[in-house]
């Protein structure tokens, strides 16, 4: 591991612009070739599900405004690449209560879909302040690992995180959003884990929030408690709930090996399988692609997340090495509990599948992450 | 334990961390592709068939529409059970020739069938139907040729039933499938094509109220379309019952003595508003809009013939004639242009400038004072008020009894009608309002038209002395579980500022109408009559014939309108059937007494 090297940044040339050309010029475009491809996926699964609707709805008006995300996405992603990323230890705290204030604010004046108040109108966009907390914590618990560690005590320093994270959570949890808080205690995991505290410590902590959960259970509402039962057994409700895991696994399934082929999925043309072109999009793509559309796609996010670890590796100091994991633990948690929920391992919680799911804040969230994962790879390379 | 400083942290434990997060991920990927595995490739085939034979058909089932009752709680409007005729477009192979065998047992065009079917291909796994309400022959011989009609189901739907057919038909109104436009319009949003709305009347004023909650079933069949296993189901909520305030045994007595003429006869209750009965004649047979023979079609005959679908009483416009006359006469007393005790010499002409106007006695009135002129409808004498009163006045008084604008009755389409001003010659025209028109205008002729309904309600104004009601149909609207969910009570909209003792003369005018005067045909024994008599020219033909009239005289409980098209005169046929049903009226009122004291 490379310690911070202060004179990094006058190595990197003189006007602000050069510098950011020679670092966009560094940039590493196999990750990212990699991620157009998976949004590439996602485009497609769209079309294919919107498209019958041209007339009544339009279609393409879903393809169009996931590209205007995925545009917008690699815009910012560019532009936090290009920041670098120590920018973070003065801004963490202010961004940590923004990200409070803003979920309060949801709480308070949200609006509702489905029984549940996620999102907040700015200038005309719906925008879910849940996705931009999670980069929030992720920046906000990086640098907190990085830099507090001397000044407190053990006790204190294992300690805050979880109340300082817990905070976020209950307040998502209440919206409610069971899923994305979830993503926040795996986010939390992953990060003080990399961070090197004690297996049995972590385990502890881990047994400590699981067994808060009654407490929690009180908070959740008839909906979600369903939910979960039905998660545990399924067969209880065929009716219900449970119809949307059959749909999707007869979905999947039905694929076989090379996929029905696209815009000929039975369960997915014919509009059985629930919410297809977002928290179900993999149940089409299982069922119009087939088993090797579905390794091809496994494959790339396998690469990718091995990408943002090795960038954690070779970060240049503990808090680069924080933020790419916590990046890859926000990545990694919302593609695995997409897809098996997708496949009925997992309950279906209404997690959005990375760079593929449609839907604004999501992506540009996404792309804001691998932007931190750029960031802490360009001062790697710049020493 | 917690009190140990972390100090053992170093690079190389990070990095092995992190080697362990990726062993960790590695993992749960495979976990995932062994899932994947076992459900694509070892289950697939299974699947696959599941997804392709093991069909899950979603099932609308349609709530019964809300029953509607007049209001002694006899029941109008109810629902029967119809077999339909149902595709699920993804079921089926060949359209055409499905097409060719429909329509050898349903008397429907083949290329009709085609281009519904392309319709309903939009939403391929829902039953949707072709054609409603088969006959029973129909059935057998579809059930019997089975095999023929792959990916079709028989479907029991609740369909509208008019007990009485052609009675209130206008009022009650009727259903059929939304169209286009209605589609597209934001009061129907939730709906989807092939729903089935009030078309007109209460059936579509009262739609939201009546139409209920549809249930859907999505169910898991095998190949041969047996139901396997409910997936998922809403029952239907049925909609709310109507309770109206039309006495149908009166509605079915007018519709008698109407049979065989056109027109329109209101009857209601001034001190409430409440409509005690409203026909509009010739009169339909709703029950037959169940039958699908295509909503355009049907439409087509309908306007061909007499207009069977137009509600003359909301619908229909035309001069009032004589009628207006009560307008005139209120205006000239307001304005204090006319005595009581002077009379006006009637020749039987009324010249202005150059023209000449007729009176309808062709050798005069003679003498005339302000209430003899009413009793005898004499034109002259309102040739003469309303030259002096001028277009503007009239206008004014006109519009102040809501002639010119909608009433407000709840029924949907009702029509405004007209009343001329100057500025409305001079945009439409391009003509200035000569003195003539407002001779024309004073006895209701020339550009004036108005509804029926226009009139009565003038007339419920006039019995009321200057109180407007809201008019209405709709008594209460009660839920299925008997919940009363809207009541509607008596309701005044607005008070006419005219004095109490204009009124007074005018009513007493309108007693020596039917006392002395042209509607002698309208009185009866049982009870003092006040009305108004009116013969209005029109381009179409013969006469206009108009009665209004209310009673008892001193405490008006009914007032009736009678307009017959091309009746002739006014003091003749409507003026007879006014008599008539106030007759009836009171008649019923006086057996009610007569059985609640002996009870």
């Amino acid at each position: 591991m490379i310690t911070k090297n202060v004179a990094s940044n006058f190595r990197l040339g003189q006007a602000p612009i050069y510098r950011s050309i020679r670092l966009i010029k560094h940039i590493d475009y196999t990750l990212l070739f990699a991620i157009l491809c998976l949004c590439s996926f996602g485009l497609l699964v769209i079309y294919s599900t919107t498209h019958v609707e041209v007339m009544d709805a339009g279609s393409l008006s879903y393809v169009k405004r996931q590209l205007i995300f995925i545009i917008a996405g690699i815009l910012l992603c560019f532009l936090v690449a290009i920041i670098d990323y120590h920018e973070i230890e003065k801004f963490a705290v202010p961004i940590y209560l923004l990200a409070i204030i803003s979920l309060a604010y949801v709480i308070l004046f949200g609006r509702t879909t489905g029984g549940a108040r996620r999102w907040i109108e700015i200038a005309g966009f719906d925008f879910q302040p849940s996705e931009f907390a999670k980069i929030a914590l992720i920046c906000f618990l990086a640098y907190f690992l990085s830099r507090q560690k001397e000044k407190l005590s053990y006790a204190l320093y294992f300690g805050l995180p979880f109340m300082l994270t817990g905070i976020p959570m209950l307040m998502i949890f209440r919206q409610p959003d069971l899923g994305s808080s979830m993503v926040f205690l795996a986010i939390l995991l992953c990060m003080i884990f990399v961070a090197g505290f004690k297996w049995k410590h972590i385990i502890i902590m881990f047994l400590i929030s699981m067994a808060s959960f009654p407490l929690l259970w009180s908070f959740l509402k008839e909906y979600q408690k369903n939910r979960l039962i039905l998660f545990i057994n399924p067969s209880l409700d065929p009716l219900g709930a449970g119809y949307n895991v059959i749909q999707s696994k007869v979905a999947i399934g039905s694929g076989g090996l090379f996929g029905q082929g696209l815009f000929s999925g039975i369960q997915s043309q014919l509009k059985f399988l629930p919410a297809q072109h977002t928290d179900f999009v993999f149940s089409v793509i299982g069922e119009e692609m087939g088993f090797f559309g579905v390794v091809i796609l496994l494959l790339l996010y396998i690469f990718v997340l091995w990408k943002g670890i090795k960038i954690a590796q070779e970060a240049p100091d503990f808090l680069g090495t924080f933020l790419a994991t916590g990046v890859i633990a926000f990545l990694f948690f919302h593609i695995f509990i997409n897809i098996g929920m997708a496949m009925g391992l997992m309950p279906a919680t209404g997690l959005p599948l990375s760079f593929i799911s449609y839907g604004g804040t999501f992506m540009i969230s996404n792309f804001i992450g691998i932007g931190i994962l750029f960031s802490v790879h360009l001062r790697s390379i710049f020493v | 334990m917690f009190n140990q400083k972390s100090s053992k942290i170093t690079p190389d434990l990070i990095k092995n961390r992190l080697n362990d997060l990726f062993i960790f991920i590695i993992i749960c990927f495979v976990i995932l592709l062994v899932n994947l595995w076992y459900l694509q490739v070892i289950k697939g085939q299974d699947y696959e068939q599941r997804a392709i034979n093991n069909c899950i058909r979603s099932l609308v089932e349609e709530a019964p529409r809300g029953e509607i009752y007049d209001r002694n709680g006899k029941l109008l409007i109810t629902n029967r059970p119809a077999v339909n005729f149902s595709v699920i477009p993804a079921e089926i192979d060949d359209y055409h020739s499905l097409a060719f065998e429909l329509s050898s047992i349903i008397p429907l065009e083949e290329s009709y069938i085609i281009e519904k079917f392309q319709q309903l291909k939009k939403r391929p796994f829902q039953a949707q139907t072709i054609k409603r309400d088969i006959e029973k022959e129909q059935i057998v011989a579809i059930e019997e040729q089975k095999y023929k009609f792959k990916g079709t189901l028989l479907t029991v739907q609740p369909e509208r039933k008019y007990l009485y057919q052609e009675l209130a038909a206008h009022v009650l109104g009727y259903v059929n499938e939304i169209s286009e436009e209605e589609l597209r319009d934001s009061g129907y949003s939730h709906l989807s094509g092939g729903d089935i709305v009030g078309k007109s009347g209460i059936e579509k004023y009262y739609d939201n109220y009546l139409r209920g909650e549809k249930g859907n079933k999505e169910v898991e069949v095998d190949a041969l379309g047996r139901e396997i296993l409910t997936l998922k189901s809403r029952e239907p909520v049925a909609g709310n019952d109507i309770h109206l305030t039309i006495d149908s045994d009166l509605q079915q007595y007018i519709q008698n003595i109407m049979l065989g003429k056109k027109g329109a006869v209101i009857v209601s209750d001034p001190k409430t508003g409440k409509i005690l009965a409203m026909v509009s004649q010739p009169s339909f047979d709703p029950n037959l809009f169940t039958k699908q023979i295509s909503t355009e079609q049907w439409e087509n005959i309908a306007q061909s013939k007499e207009n069977l679908l137009c509600n003359r009483t909301i619908q229909g416009i035309y001069p009032p004639g004589s009628i207006f006359k009560l307008i005139t006469a209120i205006a000239a007393l307001e304005e204090g242009i006319v005595d009581l005790n002077d009379s006006i010499y009637c020749p039987g002409y009324y010249k202005l400038g150059g023209l000449t106007f007729k009176c309808w006695k062709e050798t005069g009135h003679g003498n005339q004072t302000f209430i003899e002129a009413i009793s005898n409808s004499c034109n002259v004498f309102f040739y003469t008020m309303g030259q002096k009163l001028g277009i503007d006045k009239l206008n004014h008084y006109a519009r102040m009894f809501g002639l010119g604008e909608e009433t407000g009755i709840d029924l949907p389409g009702e029509l405004k009608g007209l009343v001329p001003s100057q500025e409305w010659k001079t945009s439409t025209f391009n003509q200035v309002w000569y003195p003539g028109d407002t001779v024309n205008l004073s006895i209701g002729q020339g550009y004036l038209l108005t509804t029926p309904f226009q009139i009565h309600n003038m007339l419920c104004i006039i019995a009321n002395e200057g109180l407007v009601y809201r008019p209405f149909n709709v008594e209460k609207i009660v839920s299925q579980s008997g919940e009363l969910i809207r009541k509607y009570e008596p309701e005044i909209i607005r008070e006419i500022d005219i004095s109490t003792e204009t009124f007074r003369v005018v009513k007493e005018g309108m007693q020596k109408v039917i006392e002395e005067g042209t509607g002698w045909n309208a009185r009866i024994e049982e009870v003092t009559v006040a009305g108004k008599t009116g013969t209005a020219q029109n381009p179409q033909g013969e006469n206009h014939a108009w009665f209004v009239g209310f009673a008892p005289f001193q405490n008006p409980e009914i007032c009736v309108t009678v307009f017959i098209e091309h009746g002739g005169d006014g003091s003749q046929s409507a003026a007879t059937i006014a008599g008539n049903i106030i007759q009836s009226y009171f008649k019923k009122q006086y057996d009610h007494k007569v059985q609640s004291e002996k009870l």
